[in-house]
């Protein structure tokens, strides 16, 4: 039971005595200027190694290893497959029909463009995604939990209404034509013990992979039953890019990318990135924000914040003096006053907060905190779009 | 962020590993990326008998060989080339240039690569099979570089590289790396040898250009062959390439036909049920005409004119869209010839053509007016038109030069010029062929091959590939008929040679029995068997023998030639015999499905001599019901071979009483009734109009002595009935044991609306009723068609009704339910053939079989597991065997046809009075009606012929007129055609009296004069048989 609790909590927590949490938490909650244990700035993450194109076998593929030994590794394999929704409401002789005369095709895009939206848009279920990670089986709340939170923030986040914002879906891009649609199988597998929360690792290594993802090139048109060229090198982009070196302008279409799921914690008022599995235990709250870069507009978009349940509420509380029943015993006469001076409500604990002395963290944060935490990721040149930039680097070929 | 990438180069493995990536749809519509890994090797040879260092590097096989290396160490040299040269074609090369590379003269020391047969492949099957065929012949010593797997010549495809340039740049590759080699190694050899050219053969000019930075020698296909002897036959072998064509086309910019639709709207089409797929067929009597049997509708979707036959050849897979219902249209009732309509084309002037000639169209015309005529007959019938074509069946085709088309200047010799070729078969348009031999070519049979047919080009492109011969010369005549139904006439090869007994004719039936070759077998030796077939058969396939046993039952003994003792599977006479799948019997000729020292002697059921054979023996009741079956190899000797008159002969001759002609009473008497059985079960007696010639009569008489009909004796049946009884029996063993892969042989049931026209015809002109509920309703109605003043009618009626019949086809048991296996015509539940495996490829599987099914070993042990095969592969040979025997029966008509009409031409140059040949007066009878002419079946010669309007003689014409004063008649006949009444008025134009007119109509008896006159136009040198028709 208490495994499982742990499981489902942001990590597992790390054997640090209360003293060891508290002195970490004191650390991270400097006001301004936090000290973090590897020494890094609030913002800075992790050195990682990436690769992407590593199966040959799949549509695309990713390696990403972070800094403490964590390995992820994602492949993204398409099928074809029919969509059956949209073969019930259409009649298939009278698409054939329209597509008679060429001279009307161009006015009956758009037509379709305006029908049938359910085809168009796409469905969620188009995308399938899978986690295996050491130690758990695939019905393990972890798992399921962390693929779920992938797969919506892939498939779900960009549903606006307007097509405009349907560029930038994942399921959007899947449509083939009314009748036709891409099915994309999403494999994640850890390949370490998650030391730490394995989510962002899991994010980034999915963003590589569907980057790098290639679909065949479609040579049929319009309604027909989709044909498709066997060379692999016309093969194109599921996330168009800018062709390297090309001066042309950039597309609304080049610039959407995949989202990304990045890890923040709070400790006090500080807002912290890439936590270490240690940091995590002593974090007050633990978010899960997920931004992806829009065509629409220049910046990030936000598409989801999830907060994750933080491990620091099932650490052991450290014993202040006042109450240690050994401590009382030959020091009754540690002076009341200076017990009483440090002693102040904690918000996060709901507990009397003894200075130096381990409260475990009932989570919640301050809304001032979260406007910043949201905001320090979505600015421009912040977290969220030095991440993507970084892993834009990653060479796909 | 900082992200790294592995080293891949650093990898000390990475060289000589690499991969193919490609993108695979399969049929059930997945698309899969597919990855194939390559492993690079270094032990690939050159090949080349100059080479000192591959012999040592090159992979031996089990026993310590190595491949004998095929180049030659002199190749042949040309005048830009004294050193001698190797060739290395690239796709188009051999795309445009086949027929060159088979030819004889040139083309020797060819270096095929792996990446070209891939790549030809992909663009053209039939092409593909040929290169393999030649890469296989050891005189023209082409060798396959299998330049992929060598680590030296193997191409990365690079960013953004195009995969032909890819392909272009691997050809130029392996030039430049066998350049060095063969430099390299012969700078190690003792002797200084000559260095041979490596020349790369292309027609891409962006690579000939890269070529030369490089230098490689390249040279496109025509600049090769203008520094060969010859060049000009030599050229006209090249396809018109594509660039040429395109060239044209941009500057002509004239489209003739509507542009095919894309694959995948072809694909979207036929699964959503708008687009239909089926074979094309085009009319015999009406080259506009074609029609496409699709399997969403039981009759088959005509498919008027040019315009929407589209560039359909008879015989492509084509797609069809239904029109609509106001373009419906009847069958034509008119014969319309291609050369009659346009005789004035002119193929160098294509500046002026459209798709439909208003001549063509005038012809068309008409006949809409006749379909919006009246009732039944002239119903409109669904029209279709071709929108796109899944496969092309172009083959060779044999014809000759529309001596119209060579224009004025053929004479002036080697200028290169456009002349129409017209195919022997009148389904297939003329062709358009470059050449620079036209004059050479006229009267001629020539060879010729469709290269393309664009849209902008009203007539299909070819090119020439031989002549066979003068015209009507015999040997040429016979040659084209073998090509043109695509006859294996070729003597056997030595492989298959190899494959025969060591002791020749020699071969004997060893002594002793305890002689491996007895193993299994039964001592039939003691039994009195004889054979009964057609007098001069060598190949006696069957005999026969019955006895009485002391039970008072019958032994009745089917004897076949065990020719699967000699046959074994998986050698070159296996794979020979299954290609040739029938022997074909022309008039004069037999082209054998395996070498006559098999089929003439050591299988043949000779007499007086001990043979192998396969035994079915039955005891049967007096009455001819049959107890039990036995199936058995064995040893026989017959004791006589019988002709059918022979046999027939003896067993009447009262005076004869011995132990052999017993038997054959015995036989006589239990064919009668099992063939009383069979027709009461249902069998159908069909009739074909057939005769028969022989050829070995003298030289003075009547040539018109050798046609004979074919006279049905007793003894014929004699042997039929016991034939069918073994099939039938050996048909249920073998399904009994391989439910799924017994060959078998069935005849469907045909559709009723096939017999809808013959029913409706019978009903008008006779009052007579068809019934086609079940084969034996027609066999009894049919057996109800009797005109008691035509005695010839009833057999009329069954030719015709033979042709709305499905023809019968061997199949694999797993490929039908059982329900299907019926066999129409001779009303069994079940059917295949074991009793000709001399003739026929499928009796010889089926003897593998049966063998393998009653458990015989054979000398080896291997019997049991020979007939055993993949389900696939049967499918594969079925295909293939119903080919060759349909082909194998129209080559055998065509024959007699030719023959017939040569007999007739040596009579009349016989029996010729002043210069006009008088023809001989027969009976024939009308077996169709058209608008402009009727068909007039003559049972005398088994010929049916086209009566044309200037072929009728009216009452007081003289019929003595020559072809060429005839044909002015014609345009002044008028003629009053009734669709309803199936009747034809043929009169004077303008000619008073009604009397000076001829009425014929359907099934009537006419005299006609039959002659043979040579055909101009499409049939030249075939001798059209001319029939005039001189009274009512």
């Amino acid at each position: 039971m208490a495994a499982q609790r742990q499981a489902s909590s942001a990590s597992q927590t790390p054997h640090l005595s209360p003293a060891e949490l508290s002195y970490l938490y004191t650390s991270l909650s400097l006001p301004k200027t936090p000290i973090r244990p590897d020494g890094r700035s609030t913002t800075q993450f992790r050195p990682l190694t990436a690769e992407s194109n590593i199966l040959p076998g799949t549509n695309g593929s990713a390696r990403i290893g972070f800094a403490d030994g964590t390995q992820a590794v994602v492949g993204v394999k398409a099928e074809v497959e029919k969509t059956t929704v949209a073969a019930d409401t259409l009649d298939a002789r009278g698409l054939f029909q329209q597509q008679e005369s060429p001279a009307a095709a161009a006015g009956d895009r758009e037509a379709q463009e305006g029908l049938g939206s359910a085809a168009v848009s796409g469905h969620g279920s188009w995308v399938q995604m899978s986690i295996e990670i050491p130690g758990f089986r695939d019905d393990d709340a972890l798992p399921v939990f962390l693929s779920e939170m992938l797969r919506e923030s892939l498939v779900g986040a960009v549903s606006g209404s307007g097509g405009e914002d349907m560029a930038g879906g994942l399921k959007g891009r899947l449509v083939i034509n009314k009748r036709w649609h891409w099915r994309l199988y999403i494999d994640v597998l850890l390949l370490s013990q998650p030391l730490s929360y394995p989510l962002p690792l899991l994010s980034l290594t999915t963003h590589l992979a569907l980057l790098s993802t290639k679909l065949p090139k479609l040579k049929s048109q319009g309604e027909e039953d989709p044909l498709f060229d066997d060379d692999w090198a016309a093969a194109q982009y599921l996330y168009p890019r800018s062709a390297p070196g090309s001066t042309a302008p950039v597309t609304t279409s080049q610039q959407v990318r995949p989202p990304v799921t990045l890890l923040v914690i709070s400790v006090a008022d500080n807002v912290i990135f890439d936590p270490t599995r240690e940091e995590i235990a002593v974090a007050d709250a633990v978010l899960a924000i997920s931004v992806a870069r829009d065509g629409g507009h220049d910046g990030l978009k936000l598409l989801s914040i999830r907060t994750i349940d933080p491990p620091s509420r099932l650490t052991q509380p450290g014993v202040p003096n006042s109450e240690n029943v050994n401590m009382l015993a030959n020091a009754t006469s540690v002076d009341d006053s200076a017990a009483g001076g440090a002693t102040a409500v904690n918000l996060a604990t709901g507990d009397e907060e003894v200075s130096g002395v381990w409260r475990p963290r009932r989570g919640g944060a301050k809304r001032s905190v979260l406007a910043r935490m949201v905001k320090t990721v979505l600015r421009k040149g912040g977290v969220g779009e030095e991440v993507l930039e970084g892993l834009e680097g990653v060479e796909v070929e | 962020m900082k992200s790294l990438r592995r080293d891949v180069s650093s990898n000390p493995q990475a060289a000589n590993v690499t991969s193919k990536v490609f993108v695979r749809s399969t049929k059930s519509g997945k698309v899969q990326k597919i990855v194939r890994e390559l492993y690079l090797r270094q032990d690939i040879p050159c090949s080349s008998k100059l080479c000192s260092l591959c012999p040592s590097i090159a992979p031996a096989d089990a026993n310590g060989n190595i491949a004998p290396f095929i180049l030659s160490d002199r190749p042949a040299g040309t005048k830009a080339f004294p050193r001698g040269h190797y060739l290395v074609p690239d796709t188009n090369a051999l795309l445009n240039g086949m027929d060159l590379f088979e030819h004889t003269g040139a083309f020797y020391d060819v270096i095929i690569l792996q990446t070209v047969l891939e790549e030809l492949k992909n663009q053209s099957l039939p092409l593909y099979n040929r290169l393999l065929a030649l890469i296989k012949t050891d005189e023209k010593r082409f060798y396959l570089f299998f330049n992929e797997f060598r680590l030296e010549t193997h191409v990365r495809r690079g960013p953004d590289e195009s995969i032909n340039d890819r392909n272009d740049r691997a050809v130029r590759t392996v030039a430049s790396w066998y350049g060095e080699h063969l430099r390299e190694s012969s700078k190690n050899g003792k002797k200084e040898k000559a260095v041979p050219a490596i020349v790369v053969i292309t027609d891409d000019r962006d690579s000939l250009r890269k070529a030369k930075d490089e230098h490689i020698t390249a040279l496109s296909l025509a600049d090769y062959v203008a520094g060969l002897e010859d060049p000009g036959r030599l050229l006209d072998m090249i396809s018109e390439s594509k660039e040429a064509r395109d060239a044209k086309g941009a500057a002509r910019g004239e489209l003739f036909y509507p542009e095919y639709y894309t694959m995948s709207k072809l694909m979207t089409g036929l699964r959503a049920g708008n687009l239909h797929q089926g074979v094309f067929n085009v009319s015999p009597y009406n080259y506009l005409e074609g029609s496409v049997n699709v399997a969403a509708f039981d009759k088959p979707l005509l498919i008027l004119g040019r315009d929407n036959s589209n560039r359909a050849i008879a015989g492509d897979v084509v797609v069809v869209e239904v029109l609509p219902k106001d373009q419906w249209k009847t069958p034509s009732t008119k014969i319309v010839d291609e050369e009659a309509v346009t005789q004035n084309d002119n193929p160098d002037t294509e500046e002026t053509e459209a798709v439909v000639t208003d001549r063509e169209r005038k012809a068309l015309q008409e006949e809409v007016k006749k379909a919006h005529g009246k009732g039944a007959e002239g119903k409109p019938q669904p029209t279709a038109k071709v929108v796109g074509v899944i496969k092309r069946s172009w083959r060779q085709y044999v014809g000759h030069v529309d001596p119209n088309s060579t224009g004025s200047q053929s004479a002036s010799g080697r200028r290169q010029q456009m002349v129409f070729l017209l195919p022997m078969d009148k389904r297939v348009p003329k062709i358009r062929v470059r050449t620079r031999q036209a004059s050479d070519l006229l009267d001629q049979r020539i060879l010729v091959t469709i290269d393309s047919w664009d849209r902008n080009s009203r007539y299909p492109t070819g090119h020439f590939i031989r002549s066979l011969g003068e015209l009507e010369t015999k040997g040429a005549e016979t040659e084209a008929l073998l090509l043109e139904y695509d006859v294996q006439y070729k003597p056997f090869p030595k492989s298959v040679l190899d494959c025969l007994p060591s002791e020749g004719h020699d071969w004997k039936v060893p002594a002793s029995k305890e002689h491996k070759g007895w193993r299994g077998r039964r001592d039939l030796r003691d039994l009195l068997i004889c054979s009964i077939d057609p007098p001069g058969c060598q190949d006696i396939d069957d005999a026969l023998h019955a006895r009485l046993l002391p039970n008072g039952n019958f032994e009745v003994g089917v004897h076949i030639a065990d020719v699967s003792h000699f046959v074994k599977p998986n050698n070159a006479m296996n794979l020979e015999a299954s290609v040739r799948g029938t022997t074909v019997y022309l008039v004069d000729k037999r082209i054998d499905m395996l070498p006559s020292l098999l089929g003439t002697d050591l299988c043949s059921l000779k007499p007086y001599v001990e043979r192998y054979a396969f035994s079915v023996l039955w005891e049967v009741t007096p009455n001819a019901e049959i107890v039990s079956s036995d199936f058995t190899k064995s040893v026989i000797r017959s004791r006589e071979a019988f002709s059918y008159e022979q046999a027939q002969l003896r067993i009447d001759d009262s005076s004869k009483n011995d132990e052999l002609t017993q038997s054959m009473r015995h036989l006589l008497h239990f064919s009668k009734v099992l063939r009383q059985k069979r027709m009461d079960a249902g069998a159908l007696n069909l009739a074909s109009p057939e005769v028969r010639i022989e050829t070995d009569s003298d030289e003075v008489g009547d040539p018109l002595t050798d046609v004979k009909t074919k006279a049905m004796l007793e003894t014929n049946s004699l042997v039929e009935e016991f034939m069918l009884l073994a099939n039938i029996t050996v048909a249920s063993r073998i399904y009994e044991s391989f439910s799924q892969t017994a060959l078998l042989r069935r005849h469907a049931t045909p559709p009723p609306q096939n017999f809808e026209d013959l029913s409706s015809q019978l009903s008008k002109k006779r009052g007579m009723e068809l019934d086609v509920s079940s084969s034996g309703a027609l066999a009894n109605s049919l057996d109800r068609c009797v005109d008691p003043k035509n005695p010839f009618f009833n057999t009329l009626v069954r030719i015709l009704a033979t042709r709305c019949m499905t023809s019968a086809e061997y199949f694999c048991a797993g490929a039908h339910s059982e329900s299907e296996f019926r066999h129409y015509g001779l009303a069994s539940p079940i059917y295949t053939h074991f009793t000709s495996p001399i003739r026929r490829y499928a009796d010889l599987l089926v003897h593998r079989q049966l063998a393998s099914a009653i458990g015989y070993e054979g000398e080896d042990g291997h019997a049991v597991i020979e007939g055993v095969s993949t389900r696939n592969k049967l499918e594969d040979i079925c295909r293939n065997i119903n080919y060759r025997h349909r082909n194998a029966q129209f080559a055998g008509r065509a024959s007699i046809e030719y023959y017939v009409g040569q007999a007739l031409k040596a009579r009349g140059e016989k029996m010729a009075a002043g210069g006009v040949d008088a023809g001989i007066d027969e009976e024939g009878y009308v077996m169709r009606v058209f608008e402009n002419g009727i068909v007039v079946f003559v049972p005398r010669f088994g010929i049916e012929g086209v009566v044309r309007l200037e072929d009728f003689v009216l009452p007081g014409e003289s019929g003595a007129c020559s072809v060429a004063e005839r044909r002015e008649l014609a345009a002044h006949r008028t003629t009053e055609f009734d669709s309803e009444e199936y009747t034809l008025h043929v009169a004077e134009k303008g000619h008073p009296e009604k009397e000076r007119g001829v009425i014929v109509e359907l099934f009537q008896k006419l005299r006609v004069n039959v002659s043979s006159v040579k055909e101009e136009g499409r049939g030249a040198g075939k001798r059209r048989v001319r029939i005039l028709v001189t009274g009512a």
